[in-house]
C-alpha cells in the first residue's frame, strides 16, 4: 500500500471518530439535567417571566425536538459554525481562536519538557556508578506521579515567584511566564515516559544481542546508544501518544493555578455552566488532536524500527 | 535653594529622615494623599472571567468590575448618603405619583465611538432595559419597574413615562445595572456582548483589548470631561490603564498582591485578612447595602411549612457563632432581612434570639418528636432537610454545615446537596427537593426587597405563580407590601412599607439573617482613592498609584 493510500484511508478513518465523537457526546450532554439556557436565565441575577423565558428557548431553539437539533448542529458544524456560548455571550470560534494556541503552546513545550525529563532520569540510572543512586533515580517517577498538580503549582509559584520573586505570574513576558506552568505539566507527564524507559532498557539490556556485543567487546556506552536505546524506544513512543489525555487535564489544572488561558480553563467554564456548543467545539478538536497524534506516531514507528518498515512493505 | 544649605545640615536631615524610617514611623507628607499622581497602569485581579457585558447582568462582579470603568450612569448614587446625584443627567423632575420622569442631560458627552451620549441615546438605552429586546435576547433589567416608554423632547431632555408609580426608578438610573452604552451595542445581540471591545460606552475608560475569559486592557479617555457633578475628581481618570486580569486561585491572588505583582485584588476570604493586613496591604470591606446573607424558607415544602419549625430553626440559629468562627469585623450580625446601612432598614434582633430551648419547645408543639437516631419525626417523616450552597458568596458551605451543626443539637437535620449546576438549578426551582436557600441581592434601595422574594421576580420563597414547580404557597399580604415598597412615590410611607415587609418576613419567620456580606478587596499601600459605589462594586476613575 502506497503511503498516500494510506494517509487517505487514515484520513476515513479521522472523519468516522470525529463524527462518533460528536454524536456521542452531543447524546451525553442531552443526558445531563438541565441546560445552558435554564442554568443561566433562572439560576442568576434575571428576573424573566415564563414567556420571556419560553421566547428565550425558542429563539436559542433549545426546545426543539433532540433529532432537530442534533441535525442542526451537525450541519452547522460542518459548515465551521459552531454557534455561540451562551454563558461568556461570545462566539465559539473566537473563544477557541483566542484559546487554541496558548494551550498547544504549553501542552506541547510541557511535553517536550517531559521527554527531556525522562530520559535524562533513565541515562542517570543508567549510567549511575553507584547503586544508591540508581534506586534513588528509579524511585523519583512514582514519586513524580503522585505528586498531584495542582498542589505542585502552587508550591512552584510560592517558591519562585513569591517568595524568591524569580519568576512573575501576573502580567509575565510571553515566555517567561511559561516556564513554572511547563515544569508544573513535565513532572507528572515525565513519569509513565520514564517508568517504561528505565524497564524496557533493563529488559533489552537482558537479551542475548546485548551479551554478544559486550562479548565483541562493545564498551558500555556503545551498546547503550546503538543497541538498548533503539531497542527500548518503541513502548515509549506508544505511550507518549496515549499520554495526550493527561496532558489535557494537566492544562486545565496549569491553566487555572497560573492564571493562563487556554482551551482547559474553557472546558472547565463551559462544563459549570452546561455550555453545550463550548463543549461540543472542545471534544471536537480534542478527538482531531488525538487522531493527528495517533497518526504520526503509527508513522514514526517504521522510522524508528526497520522490522516494521520491512512489514509494510509486504503488505 | 539646596546650594544654600551647608553639607553638615543636608546630612545631618537626611539623617533624620533615616532615623524616621528606621523607626518605622511613616510620616506621609500631606500632599501625597490630597494630589493625585497621573499616569500608569493599574492591574486589578478578578477571580471570575465576565460573562455577556449586557449592563443589566451588571449585578454578577466581574462585570461590574468592567462596566462601572467603561460605562457612565444618568445618575450618580453617593456611597456614603445614598443621595441621588447628577451625572449624565444634570437635573431631574418626577410627577407626584412617580410615572414621569424628566432628565436633562449635561452637553457635550460623546461616547468612545464619537456617536453623541444625548436624548436619543438614552431613551434608546432605557427602552432595552426598561422593555427588553428578547430577539436579540436582552432581558429586561431587574431594577426597573412597571417601565411603559421613552419619550425624546428635545436632544438634551428625555421623559420616561410607567404604567404604574416606580418611586426606585430614580435610584434605578445609578446602579451598575444602567450603564449607558451607544445605540450600536444596544444592536447586538446578548451573544455578541461577552466581547468587551463590543461595549462602546461613555465612560473614563475605554477596552482596548482583550485576550477572552483572561485579561482586558483598559485605556483612559484622554477627553473624558463629564464625571459625577459631586465628586471630587473631575476631568480624565488619574491612572492611564487598567489591567484586569483572571487569577481564580485565592492564593495565587494574594502572593502575587504582597509580592508586589498585582495592585488590587477582589475576594480576599476573612481567613486571608489579617496575612494582608499585617504586611502593611488595605483590605476594603466594601458594603453592600442591599439584603443580608440569610436562608430563606420554601414554605411550599410540607417540611418548613408549618409557621412553629421555621420559628424553630430561627431560633436555633447562632449567627454570632457563624460569625466568629468563619468570618471577622467586615461582616457585621444581621439585625433583619435588610442590612443596617440601607434605606428604611428597622432593627429586630429583639425577635432573632438564639434560643435553642425555645427552638426544641415549639418543635415539640409542632408534633416533631426526636427519633431514635436523634432527628425529629411526624406521621413516619423526619425533619431532614436539603440545601445547596451558593457559589457566589462568601464561604455559603462553611456557613451550611456550621448550621447544620447547630440544627441537629434541636433534633433537625441539615444535608448539603452536591450536584452540576443543572441539577442545582432544576432542584432550586422545585421547593421539595431545596426547602431552604441561602440568598441575598444587593441594591441600595427598599426595592431590593421586591426582586428577591416577589414572585415574579427571584421569588426566593417559590410562591405560586413565580419560577417554582409544584408549589401552592403563597402569602398575599407579603406580596401587596412588596408591591406597595416598590410603587409608593412618598417617601416616608415608602420607608415605612419596607418597614413592614421586613416584620413581615420575620413574623413567618421565612427568613434567617445572618450576617451582612461586604465584598472584600484588598489594595496595594500605594494604591490610593479607589471608591466604592453603593453596593460595593469598584470604581477605578478617582484611583491613583503614589509610586
Amino acid at each position: 500500500m502506497s503511503l498516500s493510500k494510506y494517509l487517505l484511508s487514515r484520513l476515513g478513518q479521522a472523519l468516522i471518530v470525529l463524527w462518533a465523537a460528536f454524536t456521542l457526546s452531543f447524546l451525553l450532554l442531552q443526558m445531563m439535567p438541565g441546560d445552558a439556557v435554564l442554568i443561566k436565565y433562572m439560576g442568576g441575577d434575571f428576573a424573566l417571566t415564563p414567556e420571556q423565558l419560553a421566547n428565550i428557548r425558542q429563539i436559542y431553539g433549545s426546545d426543539n425536538p433532540p433529532l432537530q437539533r442534533y441535525l442542526s448542529a451537525l450541519t452547522s458544524t460542518l459548515t465551521g459554525d459552531f454557534g455561540y456560548s451562551i454563558d461568556a455571550g461570545v462566539r465559539v470560534t473566537a473563544l477557541l481562536a483566542d484559546n487554541i494556541l496558548p494551550t498547544f503552546r504549553l501542552a506541547g513545550l510541557g511535553f517536550l519538557a517531559a521527554v527531556v525529563l525522562s530520559f535524562t532520569l533513565a541515562f542517570l540510572s543508567y549510567f549511575s556508578p553507584f547503586s544508591w543512586l540508581r534506586r534513588v533515580i528509579t524511585m523519583l517517577p512514582s514519586l513524580f506521579v503522585a505528586i498531584p498538580v495542582f498542589w505542585l503549582g502552587i508550591m512552584l509559584i510560592q517558591m519562585f515567584s513569591f517568595r524568591l520573586r524569580l519568576v512573575p505570574v501576573i502580567n509575565p513576558g510571553p515566555w517567561v511566564g511559561l516556564i513554572l506552568p511547563i515544569a508544573t505539566l513535565a513532572v507528572p507527564i515525565s513519569a509513565p515516559i520514564a517508568q517504561i524507559l528505565m524497564r524496557n532498557i533493563d529488559d533489552v539490556m537482558t537479551r542475548p544481542f546485548v551479551a554478544v556485543a559486550r562479548a565483541k567487546g562493545a564498551s558500555l556506552n556503545w551498546v547503550f546508544w546503538k543497541h538498548v536505546l533503539a531497542n527500548a524506544l518503541l513502548p515509549v513512543l506508544t505511550i507518549c501518544g496515549m499520554l495526550f489525555g493527561e496532558l489535557l487535564a494537566g492544562a486545565v489544572v496549569a491553566e487555572t493555578v497560573f492564571g493562563l488561558n487556554g482551551i482547559g480553563r474553557l472546558t472547565e467554564a463551559a462544563v459549570a455552566t452546561l455550555d453545550v456548543a463550548v463543549l461540543q467545539a472542545v471534544v471536537l478538536l480534542s478527538a482531531a488532536t488525538f487522531v493527528t497524534i495517533n497518526l504520526v506516531v503509527d508513522l514514526l514507528y517504521p522510522l524508528l524500527d526497520p522490522r516494521l518498515r520491512k512489514n509494510a512493505k509486504a503488505v | 535653594m539646596l546650594s544654600k544649605l551647608s553639607r553638615r545640615q543636608l546630612l545631618k536631615s537626611m539623617c533624620a529622615i533615616g532615623a524616621l524610617v528606621a523607626t518605622g514611623v511613616t510620616a506621609v507628607p500631606s500632599w501625597a494623599q490630597d494630589k493625585p499622581t497621573a499616569g500608569g497602569t493599574l492591574v486589578y485581579l478578578e477571580k471570575q472571567a465576565h460573562t455577556s457585558l449586557y449592563p443589566p447582568g451588571a449585578g454578577f462582579y466581574p462585570n461590574a468590575g468592567v462596566l462601572n470603568q467603561i460605562t457612565d450612569k444618568l445618575t450618580y448614587q453617593n456611597p456614603q448618603t445614598l443621595e441621588i446625584e447628577p451625572w449624565i443627567a444634570e437635573s431631574w423632575d418626577v410627577n407626584a405619583d412617580a410615572t414621569e420622569y424628566t432628565f436633562r442631560l449635561r452637553e457635550g458627552v460623546t461616547f468612545s465611538d464619537g456617536t453623541p451620549l444625548d436624548a436619543k441615546a438614552v431613551a434608546a438605552n432605557y427602552d432595552v432595559y426598561g422593555l427588553g429586546n428578547i430577539t436579540l435576547k436582552q432581558t429586561v433589567s431587574e431594577a426597573i419597574n412597571n417601565y411603559a416608554r421613552s419619550e425624546v423632547i428635545d436632544a438634551k431632555t428625555v421623559k420616561f413615562y410607567f404604567k404604574a408609580p416606580s418611586p426606585g426608578f430614580l435610584q434605578a438610573t445609578a446602579t451598575p445595572t444602567s450603564g449607558l452604552v451607544a445605540v450600536s451595542t444596544l444592536g447586538l445581540s446578548a451573544d455578541e456582548l461577552g466581547r468587551a471591545p463590543n461595549i462602546i460606552g461613555s465612560g473614563p475608560f475605554v477596552v482596548a483589548s482583550e485576550k477572552l475569559g483572561t485579561e482586558i486592557q483598559l485605556t483612559a479617555r484622554k477627553d473624558y470631561a463629564w464625571g459625577p457633578a459631586k465628586v471630587k475628581q473631575q476631568g480624565r481618570a488619574n491612572l492611564d490603564g487598567i489591567t484586569v486580569l483572571t487569577v481564580p486561585e485565592d492564593g495565587v491572588r494574594i502572593g502575587a498582591l504582597l509580592s508586589g505583582q498585582g495592585d488590587f485584588i477582589r475576594q480576599v476570604h476573612a481567613y486571608d485578612e489579617a496575612q494582608v493586613k499585617t504586611a502593611g496591604y488595605t483590605v476594603y470591606g466594601a458594603q453592600t447595602r442591599g439584603t443580608t446573607h440569610a436562608v430563606a424558607f420554601r414554605p411550599g415544602n410540607p417540611l418548613v411549612a408549618d409557621l412553629k419549625v421555621r420559628q424553630a430553626l430561627l431560633h436555633a440559629t447562632n449567627s454570632t457563632e457563624i460569625i466568629t468562627t468563619l468570618f471577622s469585623e467586615n461582616y457585621p450580625k444581621a439585625r433583619s432581612p435588610l442590612s443596617s446601612v440601607s434605606a428604611g432598614f428597622v432593627d429586630l434582633s429583639s425577635e432573632l434570639g438564639f434560643d435553642p430551648e425555645a427552638a426544641k419547645k415549639l418543635l415539640d408543639e409542632a408534633g416533631w418528636k426526636p427519633g431514635a437516631d436523634g432527628i425529629r419525626q411526624k406521621d413516619g417523616a423526619r425533619l431532614s432537610l436539603g440545601a445547596y450552597e451558593s457559589l457566589n458568596y462568601a464561604r455559603s458551605k462553611e456557613t451550611l454545615q456550621l448550621l447544620a451543626q447547630q440544627w441537629q443539637k434541636v433534633g433537625v437535620e441539615l444535608k448539603l446537596l452536591a450536584g452540576e449546576a443543572g441539577t442545582r438549578t432544576k432542584d432550586d426551582l422545585d421547593p421539595l427537593k431545596t426547602p431552604l436557600v441561602p440568598t441575598k441581592v444587593e441594591r441600595a434601595d427598599p426595592d431590593v426587597l421586591k426582586s428577591q422574594y416577589y414572585p415574579t421576580t427571584r421569588d426566593q420563597l417559590r410562591q405560586k405563580g413565580g419560577k417554582g414547580v409544584a408549589t401552592e404557597f403563597v402569602d398575599k399580604t407579603l406580596n401587596d407590601i412588596l408591591d406597595k415598597v416598590a410603587s409608593e412615590p412618598n417617601t416616608a410611607k415608602r420607608l415605612e412599607y419596607t418597614g413592614d415587609a421586613q416584620k413581615r418576613l420575620i413574623e413567618q419567620a421565612y427568613v434567617i439573617p445572618l450576617f451582612e456580606e461586604p465584598q472584600s478587596f484588598a489594595g496595594a499601600p500605594d494604591v490610593k482613592d479607589v471608591v466604592f459605589e453603593a453596593v460595593g462594586r469598584p470604581v477605578f476613575y478617582s484611583a491613583w498609584l503614589d509610586r
